[in-house]
């Protein structure tokens, strides 16, 4: 195997575990979401931590062997969809990171709410079902789903 | 994530959108089915190891759908195909009757809690997600 070939199999198995690992902490907010106990919501949305350093390894990997790639490979500065696709790289980071720490506080009071009677509340199923705080995850999900479009299509390439 | 050179847009997106659901799928069916594993008495755990296989079941047939659609389009023919496709397309087909086992054990698991149903559970679903890594590293690699 060549070194692209080797830098492009590390690229795309990044790849899988950035959109992967973000499509299982997708699955799994959405079951805490619908679980019916706090304690059932506050251990599904622990679980979702278990996605992060798979989602760490896919973002950073990504970013390493993508910008290699963009040296073996020659597409010059001018290679207008890679730097677009370097901004919504940051852009899904940022915003994920946000959405994460909208699950975190629904997971605290989840846990809360557990060990006082495990009763849901107003203020959890408002929490977990507030459009700003999804909506920032689900952007993440949009801006994450553009740089594979980019990337496939690579337009002007 | 630079993917592809001169292959058509839509089926190598497909395929590639599908696999990469897929491959989060199953990956909370194993977190799902090892915490279930874990802690027999909470039943969601079961409940949702089994809804988080049966949401693999689109993103499968948008995988497949989009591998048949470039293989057609590449005018392979099944003579002498190179040995990253062969392996892709064992991998998609056993892949299907693993899914469908899974589902079919997990489905067994929720209603029973016996717990050779969630070894069986998450057995298959380590499996799968194995398999799908070996897939996307070979067709990714294009060995052979």
């Amino acid at each position: 195997m060549t070194t692209v070939q080797w830098l492009l199999m590390l690229h795309i198995s990044a790849a899988f575990f950035f959109v992967g690992g973000s499509v299982a902490a997708a699955i799994l907010n959405t079951l805490a979401v619908r679980a019916e106990r706090p304690s059932e919501t506050a251990s599904l949305l622990r679980l979702v931590r278990v996605t992060l350093p798979i989602i760490g390894i896919g973002v950073a990997g990504t970013l390493i062997f993508g910008i290699w790639l963009w040296h073996e490979l020659d597409f010059g500065l001018d290679a207008w969809w890679i730097w677009a696709s370097l901004v919504l790289w940051v852009i899904a980071n940022a915003l994920g990171g946000i959405g994460g720490r909208h699950q975190e506080r629904s997971r605290k009071l989840a846990e809360q709410l557990a060990t006082a009677g495990d009763t849901s509340t107003d203020e959890l199923r408002a929490l977990l079902r507030d459009p700003k705080g999804n909506a920032m995850s689900w952007l993440a999900g949009l801006a994450t789903l553009a740089i594979l479009v980019l990337m496939i299509w690579k337009p002007g390439s | 994530m630079v993917l592809a050179y001169s292959r058509p847009f839509w089926p190598l997106f497909l395929h590639v959108l599908g696999a990469m659901t897929l491959f989060g799928a199953i990956l909370a069916a194993v977190i799902l089915s090892g915490a279930a594993w874990r802690a027999p008495d909470r039943a969601y755990l079961r409940k949702a190891t089994f809804w988080a296989l049966v949401s693999g079941i689109p993103a499968y047939i948008v995988l497949r759908v989009g591998a048949q659609w470039i293989y057609s389009n590449e005018g392979f023919s099944g003579k002498d195909d190179p040995t990253w496709i062969g392996i892709g397309f064992a991998v998609s087909d056993a892949g299907l009757l693993l899914l469908l086992a899974s589902i079919g054990c997990a489905y067994w698991w929720q209603r029973s809690g016996r717990p050779l149903a969630g070894r069986i559970v998450a057995g298959l679903s380590c499996l799968y997600l194995a398999l799908l890594a070996v897939a996307w590293l070979a067709m990714s690699g294009k060995w052979g």
